[in-house]
């Protein structure tokens, strides 16, 4: 039978390479492309891959929205087998001048959306004995830099969450796993000037971004087979810059 | 099958428990240290996998902490639903 596979924030750069990974190199798998508005990227990308590529559209901070979203999956194909949850922003600012509703924001969807997410998929992997999850946390999860109080804390609790549940469900082969990605092209923020990120190059090890297939490889391969003993990981892709 | 012996050969499987079905006894607590020493997290398994086999559903916490005793207990309630 076909894994059907959501991927949260499938309208990023991130998110669609990963969807992309998955349709080009398993053939049998069938793709959801989770959004919540700016869905053109991901539109042309369930048009290219016609039948086995479908939008669907999902509230990540609403458990409401999980539970009708895996529902609609089940209908259409299978029970959910691999959760990308990949979607999230960041909204810098230094702590003492953090907004309440800052904090909260990141926190939701960063971090509680992966609660929510885990929460709603864990039930049919349970029924299955069988699920891959792949959380995408960040560098800055490691790195904490500054003005990033509320997104540091959010992917470092990801990491948390994913090492925890790893060993919630490890016995009914269901394995939960993280990536922290570093630099990646084109998902850079817009008003970084041509000056600024060839600075950032120049203090990377490898004095390039990461392509977004170079992250998608790898959750490609937590949610294979393969992976089958792997649970509870942090895998860092940066180039070596930490 | 009778229930209990079902009951003990899926909890070895599910569970992946490293023992033979002779060596569950039917009033053994499956939980804590006199007992088979089974977790919370074999509980939610357990929860599962007789909903799933025997089409028992739990109805909260509290009964499925009383009926997850024993592979009696278990039995008992799952054979009674099927009963009536």
């Amino acid at each position: 039978m076909s894994r059907s596979i959501l991927i949260t924030g499938a309208n990023g750069t991130l998110g669609l390479a990963i969807a992309e990974f998955f349709l080009t190199r398993e053939e049998n798998c069938r793709v959801f492309l989770g959004v919540r508005e700016r869905r053109e990227r991901a539109q042309e990308l369930a048009a290219r891959f016609s039948g086995r590529a479908d939008l669907i559209t999902l509230e990540i901070t609403s458990a409401d929205a999980w539970k009708t979203a895996l529902a609609e999956i089940e209908n259409k194909a299978s029970p959910l087998g691999v959760l990308i949850n990949n979607a999230g922003f960041h909204e810098d600012a230094l702590l003492a001048n953090m907004q309440q509703d800052q904090w909260s924001r990141v926190l939701d969807a960063n971090l509680n959306a992966v609660f929510h997410g885990c929460q709603a998929a864990l039930p049919g992997m349970m029924r299955e004995r069988q699920g891959r999850i792949v959380n995408i946390a960040s560098l800055s999860a490691i790195s904490s830099p500054a003005g990033q109080t509320n997104y540091a804390a959010a992917k470092a609790g990801v990491i948390g969450l994913t090492q925890s549940l790893a060993k919630e469900s490890a016995r009914m082969s269901i394995t939960v796993n993280a990536v922290c990605p570093g630099y990646i092209e084109g998902g850079l923020p817009a008003d970084w000037t041509p000056e600024h990120l060839k600075a950032l190059k120049m203090q990377l090890p490898m004095r390039r971004f990461a392509r977004p297939e170079e992250i998608a490889a790898a959750v490609f391969f937590l949610a294979s087979p393969d992976a089958s003993y792997i649970t509870g990981s942090t895998l860092k892709i940066d180039g070596g810059l930490l | 099958m009778p229930t209990r012996q079902r009951l003990k050969e899926l909890m070895i499987s599910e569970l992946m428990l490293d023992m033979t079905a002779d060596e569950i006894g039917d009033d053994t607590p499956l939980f804590g240290p006199a007992g088979i020493g089974l977790d919370s997290v074999d509980a939610l398994q357990l929860v599962v996998m007789i909903e799933k086999h025997f089409g028992f559903k739990m109805a909260d916490q509290d009964q499925a902490k009383r009926l997850l005793h024993s592979v009696n207990t278990i039995a008992e309630a799952v054979d009674q639903k099927a009963a009536a």
